[in-house]
This record gives C-alpha cells, structure tokens and sequence, in this order.
C-alpha cells in the first residue's frame, strides 16, 4: 500500500484524540486534541477544535484551541483562529481573523503549559481558569530563536503585538477595543460568544 | 513549506498508517484506515480496514472491509468481507457476510434470518 496522505473529509468527524508521524488534512471536523510531528493543514470550512502540537500547521479554516507549532504557523486570509498560538515562525495572511497570545518564544514551555492545562482540565472536569503568567524567554534562548524570525523578537510580548495588531484590524472597526482576554479559557469549551466576535463581515 | 498536494482530490477519509486515534469517528462517507483507530467508529458509506491497521472499535457502515485487524462488534447494513489474512474478533451482523479463505475470525455472526 502506497502511503495514502491523511485526510479527514468534509462529512466527517472525529472527537477524540489524534496522534501520528506524518501530514493531516483536515476538511471535515476535529474535536479533542491533535499530536503530529509533522504537517496539520486546516482547509477552509473545515473546524478543529482542539489542542494542537505539531510542526507545521497551516491554517484556513477554523481553529478553537491552543496551537504549538514548533517550526512554523500560517494563517491564510480565510483562518478563523481562537486561542494561544506559539511558534517561532508565525505568518499571517491579510484576512486572517485571529484572537489570542503569540509567543515566537519558548516553545517548550507553551507545550509545558498547554499540556498540564489539558491534565488539569481532565482533572477538575470543568472549564479552566485563567492561564497562568505567559511563559518568558530565557536570554539564551531568545538568541536562538531570534536568528529564525525576521523582527528581533526582544522581549516577547512587545515584538509580537504587531502581529495580533494586524490581525485585530481585519476584525473590523465594530470590534470591540477591549476585548476580555480568553487566552487559557479556549480549547474544546470555547464559549458561544468567542466564536461570534472573530467572524468577519 | 506546506507541499500543496491537492492534486489528487479525495472527498474521502484516509487515516494513514502511522496515525493513532483514540476516539469517535462519525461521517457520511467513506473511510479508510491504514493505522490505528480505538473507541468507536459510525459512518454513512464504506468503511475499509487495510491491511496492518488496527481497529479497537464498535463499527457501523454500510459496507465493512476488512484485512487488517478489527476486534468489536461490527453492523454492516448491506455487507461484510474479511479478507484473506485479516483477523476479527466481536460479533458481526450484516445481511451479506463474505469470509475468505485464510480469514481468521471469532465471534457472532447475525444474518438476520
């Protein structure tokens, strides 16, 4: 058997969890948790709701949770993404609809993080609270991650703004301006009014 | 980065082989597995177990192919096929059943007569 490329198709839907050593395409729905060490592609009208630690993810469709790619992140002009995001490469398409925390930063430790909340999630059986403080870079780490990204990546949090600034633009003037963080809260409970204010109009 | 690979379009669901999925999967379409799937499986159209996938799970489709592995109760609404080489353990239903020579197999078998 030649390898057939994953796919989950448009009519179909998987809650629970994935795991696996090569790409995914996603076309149809998610819910759970996704683990590869390869590629997770998110077609457009498809929705994964779920953790995500891959390597690559390249998103257009819909995306609730939180997502660590550890070499790279895109978000087409189609995404609708809700969650934190950390990668040391993160592109964002015009378009993209996008709420949450980036971190080009470290990726062990938001992978640290989103699995003890997954563990304690299980655990209390009941919707999170508020994330801990965001993970800082150590400076020895900061250097090597900087060489990667194009802006110098300094402290994490101020470098990454534009990013998320660019993408609150496309949101639309009506967005409103302060808008109550979600970070930690998002994944498989996502609440109904999380996924309202991100469409586009 | 990311290969475009639509080149072969396919409306349908492959797991492939060195995939793990713990859980429910429900469609209205085919599905075809080469790798591993435990929890319980549902869909509208043909489901096939390729040879070296494992399945752990309860299945309902309209048609079930096997020649991998399958252990659980099976409902094939119009047919089921073990092929050579592959091995079912659980109860089986289906108003077709076809077991072919080599097929390793244990369990139930409801043809609804």
């Amino acid at each position: 058997m030649a390898d057939k490329e994953t796919v989950i198709g448009p009519e179909t839907r998987i809650s629970g969890e994935v795991r696996g050593e090569e790409d995914l395409v996603v076309r149809g729905r998610i819910d759970g948790k996704v683990q590869l060490t390869q590629t997770l592609t998110v077609d457009k009208g498809a929705t994964v709701q779920a953790d995500v630690d891959v390597r690559h993810i390249v998103v257009s469709g819909t995306v609730v949770g939180a997502i660590v790619a550890s070499e790279s992140a895109k978000l087409t002009s189609t995404a609708r993404v809700v969650g934190d995001l950390a990668s040391p490469r993160v592109m964002m398409e015009a378009g993209a609809a996008y709420r949450g925390r980036v971190d080009m930063g470290d990726i062990a430790a938001a992978r640290a993080a989103v699995s003890s909340r997954a563990v304690q999630r299980s655990a209390a059986g009941e919707k999170p609270a508020m994330r801990p403080a965001p993970p800082r870079m150590a400076t020895a780490a900061k250097a090597v991650i900087a060489g990667k990204v194009s802006a110098p990546v300094a402290p994490a949090s101020p470098a990454t703004r534009p990013a998320t600034a660019v993408a609150a633009g496309a949101l639309g003037p009506a967005s409103p301006p302060a808008f109550p963080r979600v970070a930690g809260a998002m994944g498989a409970m996502a609440p109904a009014w999380a996924k309202k204010k991100i469409r586009r109009r | 980065m990311a290969k475009e690979k639509d080149t072969k379009p396919m409306a349908n669901t492959v797991i492939g082989s060195t995939l793990v999925i713990d859980g429910e999967i429900t469609g209205e379409e085919s599905l075809t597995i080469l790798g591993t799937v435990k929890g319980k499986i549902a869909v509208a159209q043909n489901l096939v177990v390729e040879a070296g996938a494992t399945v752990e799970a309860d299945v309902e489709a309209q048609t079930v192919t096997v020649s991998g592995r399958l252990t659980g109760n099976v409902v094939a609404r119009e047919r089921l096929e073990l092929k050579p080489e592959s091995k079912m353990v659980g109860d089986a239903k289906s108003p077709r059943i076809v077991i072919a020579d080599g097929a390793g197999f244990k369990g139930n078998v409801d043809m609804d007569v």
